[in-house]
């Protein structure tokens, strides 16, 4: 019984690391190079700095991650209000690409910063 | 309280695995990387309770009779002072410092000597030599040869340069 509960969990631990290998491998297509994907942020700062505005953390947030993707932004930062912003980006980003702009944009990656993305999709 | 410390470091690492895997999943890194050290923390904290634990249930009970205890302890001998040398009072320091200090000042001073015998003794004997070469006697001897010697007993002959030669002939042995 003992060696049953251990081969079970062998196999049950081997399957979560296939698995969290699976979902944090990139696997990249072919992208139109037209295409363009609309960015919809929620930017909100905790004891930011004094002189920081949330426009430029917003930027310095977005300008950041794109480093970390194929696309650039091709319109101003447009501030919606509330804390919300909107860019468009091109080309478009793979869902791996999303993916990993997302998880960028969602991470600790500007201190007093946290982002949530409302949108992320191809347009046009 | 010890059960909810247990909970408390076991719920923190289940938590923070679970938000460490979700990071990945979300490929947030920083998250992922801070939820990680969290895990570390957890791990570390529970392994050191449980070798305490273990130790803790090692040690021998303390089923240990007082009175027994009580009287060993009484007739417990007087610990022997071992530094007593070290008193400011007592001059037998001051002999153990100079028979220690005699003892390893004979040996740098040995050591010294075995050095100095192994490297200037061979240099001083090959300079004493370059300075005995000039004031040696000639190599071969002072002793001339049966025709210098016949030579030299000639009546008469007084010649400055055969006395030149005869000299020469006497430094250059008998060949």
């Amino acid at each position: 019984m003992k060696y049953v509960g251990a081969i079970v969990g062998l196999a049950l631990a081997v399957i979560a690391v296939a698995m969290l290998r699976d979902a944090t491998l990139s696997t990249h297509q072919e992208i139109d190079p037209d295409s363009r994907i609309e960015l919809v942020l929620h930017v909100r700062t905790n004891s930011a700095e004094a002189g920081q505005t949330l426009d430029e953390m917003a930027e310095a947030q977005l300008l950041t991650c794109r480093l970390e993707v194929s696309s650039d932004p091709v319109s101003p930062l447009e501030d919606l209000g509330d804390g919300r912003f909107r860019v468009v980006l091109a080309p478009s980003m793979d869902e791996t690409d999303q993916r990993q702009f997302r998880g960028c944009l969602e991470d600790w990656v500007i201190d007093h910063v946290t982002a949530s993305v409302e949108r992320l999709e191809p347009i046009g | 309280m010890k059960a909810i410390a247990w909970l408390a470091g076991l719920a923190t690492l289940l938590v923070g695995a679970l938000y460490m895997v979700v990071s990945l999943n979300r490929w947030e890194w920083n998250r992922a990387l801070f939820f990680g050290l969290i895990v570390l923390i957890a791990e570390v904290g529970l392994a050191t309770a449980l070798i305490l634990r273990r130790i803790g249930q090692l040690a021998p009970r303390s089923d240990i009779d007082p009175a027994v205890l009580a009287a060993l302890r009484d007739t417990r001998p007087p610990r022997p002072d071992r530094f007593a040398w070290l008193e400011p009072n007592q001059l037998n320091v001051f002999i153990t410092f100079l028979v220690g200090g005699g003892v390893i000042l004979s040996g740098v001073a040995w050591l010294v000597d075995r050095i100095a015998a192994n490297t200037t003794t061979p240099a001083g004997e090959e300079q004493l030599a370059r300075q005995l070469g000039p004031i040696s006697y000639p190599r071969g001897g002072l002793l001339v040869d049966d025709v210098t010697v016949l030579a030299q007993a000639v009546p008469g002959c007084d010649d400055a340069q055969l006395r030149r030669l005869l000299r020469r002939s006497g430094q250059g042995g008998r060949a």
